[in-house]
């Protein structure tokens, strides 16, 4: 019992080594002076925003834009804490007081925040925004991940209150990180179900510390820096993002001097700038984690179990089929990491000593034996008249998982299964998620920090329309298990929780634990990032700078005006 | 003539009607949509996705998704872009006049210099210069154009770094240039493009063009004009030319939609945000409006280029009578 809890403390010691590794931190070992104010970076972009309105945002440049055009009441830490208010600081709100039963929170508005349009911002931007979020004619992506917040009063011009229908470890989280503040008095005279494509939500009139000075669709957005802000002036004068048509046009740029800085960089682009002296690599955390997800259902008999992934043994076998280092190695080199369950490490409630199935090709074979698996003539296993034969069906936008698809058939056909590789186009990709029209996928999640978002992608509840569990499946102690994670007040015990789930998860074997990859980024050598949070890493943006003595004539051109 | 014109205009509508019909069907027909492409995030739930096709009309039958489109399209309402969250129109009205800036300055200099090296070649068949030309020309007409675009990017963008690799204009100095730095900077952004577009129309204009002239030059016009004592040079230049330009005029009049519609390669190549990358993105992500009105504008200019084919060939060949 004791080694048991040692074990545990050395893994938690472990996990907070790796997290702060992962956090990043300031290149330069000196901080910014008062003639590094200014500068422009480029940021080269494979796509365009799909929108700069916080409600509506789906994909990740809308995130990272509206991130820095708006601000929340309160902003989570860089250990990515997701219970109670421990570790937030104050953006909007600039202190909040919990009431004695915890059902609401008083949030005291900072009274020097300003609109871009110079208005001030007021508690009844914070109950807009709320009610725009849950406002059934928006079709808000965030709107079902507020359910437990009642509303939102106004008690003066700055004070908003928040009210909760329970009490639960997430609720200030669930507030502060889902909904950024929008301004009442810009929007509120379309109506909401006219937002998607009215004129005015491509404004992105916001509080940030960043303001949007142009978005030319499929072009460019420029961000300039709000000299004025609450929070103090940005570091940098300007960030522009550029859109090029796809990824190889952006990587392109990046390594032509034409932007500063590409988020996206495969392992051969790293082997590239090893000899630059203007760029270089840096590696952004990231929650993204890769796994091939196997369907619990049969796909063309829903609500019947799948004749091969149906049964927890076949999936075992599979999974000690698969030497997953040799697969790193293969696809990434030394620029990834091994998954080691149905969780990024970089969070939390991560544990990264949870026992894994290992690789073994002998016993996967007699496992599949045992299970009736018989190898035919051809060498593929068959049960029953049914062959061991499936499909990996993966995104043809992903050059990783496109190389994974095909380690995974080789490794597969070695205990005589037969993969088919199905590439589809992102579109086709995603009904076959929706439709749970495959066998096996290549999945990518890019989870919220919180716990909760697990339930969305391993509990039961998450298997019909509201959430992510494409490959159907269930277990009743998992679903306990993360319940019991998301209603802990104790951090202790949700972790305790969490890996519980997690180890059980890893038992069941409905996926196999691919890889996790930090952002490989290039990055102009004259640019000083600061710290680097691993669900938003420009989330600090603001404090990253230029020296003086390295300015290109971009960042000599100031805050003046175009011509 | 104008019986031509009537009976060409409503065989225009019936083509442009045919098109955008089957190309409306076909895109539907692909698997996903574009909601589901534009809300593609792992947070958006498919409660919030089928909301937004209902919203949109998307979860309607197709047929009364493409009668509803065609009136609206009547109407001049193209639709709405579910990529790029702007009205079908606003995207056209960007992507059309910056494929016509690169595909312009192509097409007139690529079929300059196509007849410039007929010329050269048929002046003197089978000479050395002839073979070399022809050599050079076989092999720019045998390369894709991708693979000519990616190379000159390789060469002129990321090793000598003599222009950008791509775009309009320079993504941050632009606006802060006086007027002549800004025409100095979109010309430095088209050289790449348009040479390489021009290289590679020219290579077979310039076969056209050789190959025209050869047919014509044992005219019996042509030895009248040399016994008049008219050089070999000017009788080519002067009046054989004028004879061989019908099938350069005609695929002139075939480029010119062509171009107009966006080199699809090119544009994504050098991130052009033309009507071909426009279209090609918008098939990607389903987006059915923009799909279907990028292929009508196409098919328009298809017909009016056609047209004025006609036309240029009846004006330059008396014998050809539009009736």
């Amino acid at each position: 019992m004791v080694r048991s809890a040692r074990f545990r403390q050395i893994g938690l010691l472990i996990t907070s080594l790796a997290v702060a590794a992962c956090t990043g931190s300031d290149q330069s070992g000196t901080s910014a002076g008062p003639a590094d104010i200014g500068g422009t970076i480029v940021v080269a972009s494979a796509t365009d925003a799909g929108t700069v309105l916080p409600p509506l945002v789906a994909g990740q440049l809308d995130r990272e834009i509206t991130d820095l055009v708006y601000d929340r009441l309160a902003d989570i830490g860089q250990d990515l804490n997701t219970v109670g208010d421990n570790g937030f600081t104050p953006q909007l709100a600039e202190r909040w007081e919990w009431a004695p039963d915890s059902l609401s929170i008083v949030f005291h508005i900072n009274p020097h925040a300003k609109w871009h349009d110079g208005q001030p911002v007021r508690a009844a931007d914070v109950r807009y925004s709320f009610n725009l979020v849950r406002d059934p004619a928006l079709g808000s992506p965030a709107a079902p991940l507020l359910t437990n917040i009642d509303s939102v009063s106004v008690r003066d011009s700055l004070t908003a209150v928040a009210w909760f229908k329970r009490h639960l470890p997430e609720q200030f989280y669930d507030l502060t990180y889902q909904v950024l503040i929008v301004p009442e008095h810009v929007l509120s005279n379309t109506p909401a179900g006219q937002l998607k494509t009215a004129e005015v939500a491509r404004r992105g009139i916001g509080s940030g510390r960043f303001k949007l000075a142009r978005w030319d669709a499929g072009s460019r957005i420029e961000l300039l820096a709000d000299t004025a802000n609450y929070r103090g002036r940005p570091k940098l004068d300007r960030v522009v993002f550029t859109v090029a048509p796809d990824f190889n046009g952006a990587v392109t740029r990046f390594l032509s001097g034409d932007a500063d800085i590409f988020e996206y960089l495969r392992p051969e682009h790293v082997k590239q700038l090893a000899g630059d002296t203007a760029r270089r690599v840096q590696r952004f955390p990231s929650l993204a984690f890769n796994y091939l997800a196997m369907n619990a259902v049969d796909p063309s008999a829903p609500g019947k179990p799948h004749p091969i992934f149906g049964d927890r043994a076949v999936r075992r076998a599979l999974t000690m089929a698969v030497d997953r280092r040799a697969m790193l190695r293969n696809v990434f080199d030394t620029m990834a990491s091994i998954a080691y369950g149905p969780f990024p490490h970089a969070l939390p409630v991560a544990d990264t000593t949870l026992p894994q199935i290992r690789y073994d090709t002998a016993k996967a074979k007699a496992l599949l034996d045992s299970a009736g698996w018989t190898v035919g003539s051809d060498g593929i296993r068959s049960k029953g008249g049914r062959r061991l034969a499936f499909s990996i069906t993966t995104p043809n936008s992903s050059a990783a998982r496109r190389a994974y698809a095909v380690l995974l058939q080789d490794a597969f056909r070695r205990i005589g299964a037969d993969a088919k590789i199905d590439e589809v186009d992102f579109p086709g990709y995603m009904q076959k998620l929706t439709t749970h029209a495959f066998d096996t996928e290549m999945a990518s999640f890019n989870p919220d920090p919180s716990v909760s978002g697990f339930k969305q992608i391993w509990a039961t509840s998450g298997i019909g329309k509201d959430g992510q569990n494409h490959y159907s499946y269930s277990n009743p102690t998992v679903d306990a298990l993360l319940d019991s994670a998301t209603t802990s007040f104790d951090p202790a015990r949700t972790r305790a929780y969490a890996r519980r789930a997690f180890e059980t998860i890893i038992e069941d074997a409905p996926a196999i634990w691919l890889y996790e990859v930090p952002t490989l980024a290039g990055i102009h050598k004259r640019i000083r990032t600061a710290k680097l949070r691993a669900d938003q890493y420009l989330s600090g943006l603001g404090e990253w700078w230029i020296p003086s003595g390295m300015r290109s004539p971009r960042d000599k051109i100031g805050l003046r005006q175009a011509r | 003539m104008r019986r031509y014109l009537a009976r060409r205009l409503l065989q225009a509508a019936g083509v442009v009607l045919f098109v955008t019909t089957l190309s409306f069907a076909l895109i539907h027909l692909a698997p996903g949509d574009p909601i589901a492409a534009a809300l593609s995030g792992s947070r958006v739930s498919e409660t919030v996705r089928n909301q937004w096709r209902a919203e949109f009309g998307l979860d309607r039958p197709i047929a009364e998704q493409y009668v509803k489109w065609v009136a609206n399209a009547a109407r001049g309402r193209l639709g709405y872009s579910f990529s790029r969250r702007q009205p079908v129109s606003d995207v056209l009205r960007d992507a059309l006049p910056r494929t016509l800036v690169l595909a312009l300055p192509a097409l007139l200099l690529s079929f300059a210099l196509g007849i410039t090296v007929g010329v050269l070649q048929a002046e003197r068949p089978r000479s050395a210069r002839d073979r070399w030309l022809g050599r050079v020309l076989l092999a720019l007409y045998s390369v894709p154009d991708f693979w000519l675009a990616l190379v000159a990017l390789l060469l002129f963008s990321y090793r000598v770094r003599l222009f950008p690799p791509g775009g309009l204009t320079d993504p941050v100095l632009y606006d802060y240039m006086s007027p002549r730095e800004q025409l100095v900077d979109r010309l430095r952004h088209l050289v790449l493009p348009v040479i390489t577009l021009t290289l590679l129309t020219a290579a077979s204009v310039a076969r056209y063009q050789r190959g025209a002239l050869l047919s014509v030059l044992p005219s019996a016009w042509m030895r009248t004009a040399l016994a008049k004592g008219v050089s070999w040079r000017s009788a080519v230049r002067r009046h054989a030319l004028r004879n061989a330009l019908l099938p350069v005029i005609t695929l002139f009049g075939l480029s010119l939609p062509a171009f107009a519609a966006g080199t699809v390669f090119i544009e994504k190549v050098f991130s052009w945000p033309g009507m071909g990358l426009v279209t090609v993105n918008a098939i990607a992500a389903r987006d059915y409006h923009l799909v279907t009105a990028g292929v009508l504008v196409m098919s328009v200019m298809v017909v009016i280029a056609t047209v004025l084919t006609d036309l240029a060939v009846a004006a330059a060949d008396p014998r050809v009578r539009l009736s």
